[in-house]
C-alpha cells in the first residue's frame, strides 16, 4: 500500500463510506436526481426537496465505489439545509478540490481535503464528483429560473 | 521451438524491462507486444515504407509485396483456405460491422431472427440489434447458465428457418468460458444459417481452424494477439465476400470507375478503401509469426493451468464469488468481492504494480444477469507466471482487509 492511496482513502474517506450520511431511499421527495456514470456503472439517485430557497430532506441511495459512495455522503452532510446560492459556491470548491487543472484551493472544508488525493488518480475523479456535478446543474438551472 | 518458460517468453517484451515490477494482467483488454513486432514496425516506417499497389517503384512493390504475404500468414494461423478470403479491418468489431451490415441486412426481413448469446461482447451484440431494428427482425439471445455455459438445448430449439444468422462468441472477454463453436457450427448449418464467431479472445490463445469448423465469418483484433492496434482481420467464406458489396468507397478498391458508373475489385481489396494501416499489417505479420513459431497447444494448457491456479488461489478468499465458471475456460478470471467495489479494488492493485481491469467489460447484459455494476477481471497469457497470480490474491486479501 503506498502513501499517496493511503491518503485518498484516508480515513474521511473509508468512514463516510462504511457510514453514509443520509443513505437510504426517500419518498415523497421534490426532487430526484439520478447521478449515474455509464462507463463504471455506478448510480446514486439524491433526495431532496427546495424549501423557502434552502436544500431539504437530502439523503441519496445507491451504489457505487468508496470514492463515489463518500463524495455522495460528504456532499448530504455539507448541502443539506443550505440555500441555493451557499450550495452553488460549496460544489464549486469542492470541484477545486478534486480538479487537477483548477487553481489550488484555498481554505475550505476539512471533508474536502480528504479528495484532494484523487487528484493523482486521474482515472478516479469522476467517481469524486459524479453526484457533485449532478446536484450542481440542477442548483444552476434553479438559479437561471429565479 | 523458442522458449516456452514463461521467463524466457518474458524477456522478448520490452515493456517488462522498463516496468520490472508490473504484473500485467488485463491481457484480454489488450496484449504487449514482443519486441519483434515493435522492430518490425520500427523498420518498416524506417526503410521500406511507401504506399501499396500501383507503385511502379520497387519500394512499393516491396511493401505491396509484404502487405499481401501477411495474408498468407493468417491465413495459415487461422486454418483459412487462402489469402482471398482474409480481410484487413481496423479490428474486430469493424468486422463484425461490416458483416452485419454488408452481408446479413441486405437479406434481413421482417419478422426474421438473428441469434446472439447472453454473454456476447457490446460489439457482437448492437451491429446485430441495431440490423435488426433497421429490417423488423428479431434479435434471439440464447440464454447461459449461472456458471456461465450456453444453454445448448435451448440453443437446438431456437434454430428455426426465421434465423438468418448466427453470432457467437469463441471466448467470453468477462467469463472466459470457451463455447463450442464447432458443434455450433454444424447445428446452424443443418439449418443453413450462416455462423459469426468473434474470436477476438480466442485467436492469441485457441487453435483456429475456420474452414475445419465450416464458420462463415470470423473476426479478430491484431493487438490482443500481440501486434499492433488497429488492425484486424475478418475471415469470410469465398463465396460470401463475392457477394457483399463493399460499405466505404474511395481509391484502390474498385475495378472501373466513370462518372455514371463503378465496378469493384475482388474481395478482399473490395473492403479496403483507402490507404489502410499498412505498418499495422506488417506488424500483425510479425506477431503472427511470433505465435506461429510456439508451441500453441504447449502454451494454451499453461495458460489455461495458469487461469486454474489463479482460481484456486481467489477461491480462498472468503467474501470472493466468481462470475463465470464454466467448464470450458480460457484464463480469464472474472470476480466480485463483498462490500469492495471493483474500482476501488483495482485501483489498490494498481499501487502494488498489479494491472487488473474492473467495470462491466463492455458486456452490460452480463452483468445485468448476475445483478451486479462489475467485477474485478484478471486475464492471463503466455508471459504471466505463477509467482503473479500468487501476488493478485494476496493483495486482494489487503485490499479487502483495508476496506472493510
Amino acid at each position: 500500500m503506498n502513501e499517496k492511496l493511503k491518503q485518498l482513502y484516508q480515513s474521511v474517506i473509508l468512514q463516510h463510506n462504511n457510514h453514509p450520511v443520509g443513505y437510504g431511499k426517500r419518498e415523497g421527495s421534490a426532487y430526484t436526481l439520478d447521478a449515474y456514470n455509464p462507463l463504471c456503472g455506478d448510480r446514486f439517485q439524491l433526495f431532496f426537496s427546495l424549501e423557502d430557497g434552502r436544500i431539504t430532506g437530502l439523503g441519496f441511495h445507491g451504489y457505487g465505489c468508496a470514492i463515489s459512495k463518500a463524495a455522495t455522503s460528504v456532499l448530504v452532510k455539507h448541502l443539506e439545509g443550505q440555500p441555493v446560492q451557499r450550495a452553488l459556491e460549496m460544489c464549486r470548491a469542492f470541484e477545486a478540490v478534486v480538479q487537477p487543472d483548477a487553481p489550488a484551493p484555498s481554505a475550505t472544508e476539512e471533508d474536502f481535503e480528504a479528495f484532494a488525493a484523487a487528484r493523482e488518480f486521474p482515472g478516479r475523479l469522476k467517481c469524486a464528483t459524479l453526484s457533485w456535478e449532478e446536484i450542481s446543474r440542477f442548483l444552476e438551472a434553479q438559479g437561471v429560473g429565479g | 521451438m523458442p522458449g516456452l518458460a514463461p521467463s524466457e517468453i518474458r524477456q522478448q517484451f520490452p515493456i517488462f524491462s522498463h516496468h520490472p515490477e508490473l504484473a500485467y494482467l488485463d491481457n484480454a483488454a489488450t496484449t504487449q507486444k514482443p519486441r519483434a513486432v515493435i522492430d518490425g514496425l520500427a523498420a518498416f516506417y524506417e526503410k521500406q515504407n511507401a504506399n501499396i499497389h500501383r507503385g511502379i517503384y520497387s519500394l512499393s512493390a516491396q511493401a505491396t509485396l509484404q502487405y499481401e504475404q501477411v495474408r498468407r500468414k493468417v491465413a495459415a494461423l487461422i486454418g483459412a483456405p487462402g489469402p482471398g478470403s482474409i480481410v484487413y479491418t481496423s479490428g474486430a468489431t469493424a468486422g463484425i460491422n461490416l458483416v452485419a451490415s454488408s452481408f446479413l441486412l441486405p437479406r434481413l426481413r421482417p419478422g426474421d431472427e438473428v441469434l446472439i448469446s447472453a454473454m456476447e461482447h457490446h460489439a457482437n451484440l448492437i451491429p446485430w440489434q441495431m440490423a435488426c431494428r433497421q429490417a423488423g427482425a428479431r434479435l434471439g439471445v440464447i440464454p447461459m447458465s449461472p456458471v456461465g455455459e450456453l444453454d445448448m438445448a435451448a440453443f437446438r430449439q431456437m434454430l428455426s428457418g426465421r434465423v438468418k444468422m448466427l453470432a457467437i462468441t469463441h471466448l467470453s472477454n468477462t467469463l472466459g468460458t470457451i463455447n463450442p463453436v464447432e458443434e455450433m457450427t454444424a447445428l446452424a448449418h443443418r439449418k443453413g444459417i450462416p455462423v459469426l464467431v468473434d474470436g477476438a479472445q480466442s485467436a492469441a490463445h485457441l487453435e483456429i481452424d475456420v474452414a475445419g469448423w465450416g464458420v462463415d465469418f470470423f473476426a479478430f483484433s491484431g493487438h490482443k494477439l500481440f501486434g499492433p492496434t488497429g488492425i484486424g482481420i475478418l475471415y469470410g467464406r469465398a463465396e460470401h465476400l463475392e457477394a457483399m458489396q463493399p460499405v466505404i468507397f474511395g481509391g484502390d478498391m474498385v475495378r472501373n470507375v466513370t462518372f455514371e458508373e463503378t465496378s469493384f475489385a475482388a474481395p478482399p481489396q473490395r473492403f479496403e478503401a483507402g490507404t489502410t494501416h499498412i505498418a499495422g499489417v506488417i506488424g500483425l505479420g510479425c506477431a503472427v509469426d511470433f505465435v506461429s513459431r510456439l508451441d500453441r497447444p504447449a502454451v494454451r494448457a499453461r495458460v489455461e493451468a495458469l487461469g486454474q491456479y489463479a482460481r484456486a488461489l481467489l477461491a480462498e478468499i472468503p467474501g470472493l464469488r466468481f462470475i463465470g465458471e464454466a467448464r470450458q475456460a480460457g484464463a480469464i478470471v472474472s470476480f466480485v468481492l463483498d462490500r469492495v467495489h471493483p474500482h476501488d479494488l483495482a485501483t489498490f492493485l494498481s499501487a502494488e504494480h498489479i494491472a487488473v481491469r474492473a467495470g462491466h467489460h463492455c458486456t452490460q447484459p452480463i452483468m445485468q444477469y448476475y445483478g451486479i455494476p462489475g467485477t474485478t477481471r484478471a486475464s492471463f497469457t503466455l508471459y504471466n507466471t505463477r509467482e503473479e497470480a500468487e501476488r493478485l490474491a494476496a493483495q486482494v486479501r489487503e485490499a479487502q482487509k483495508f476496506f472493510t
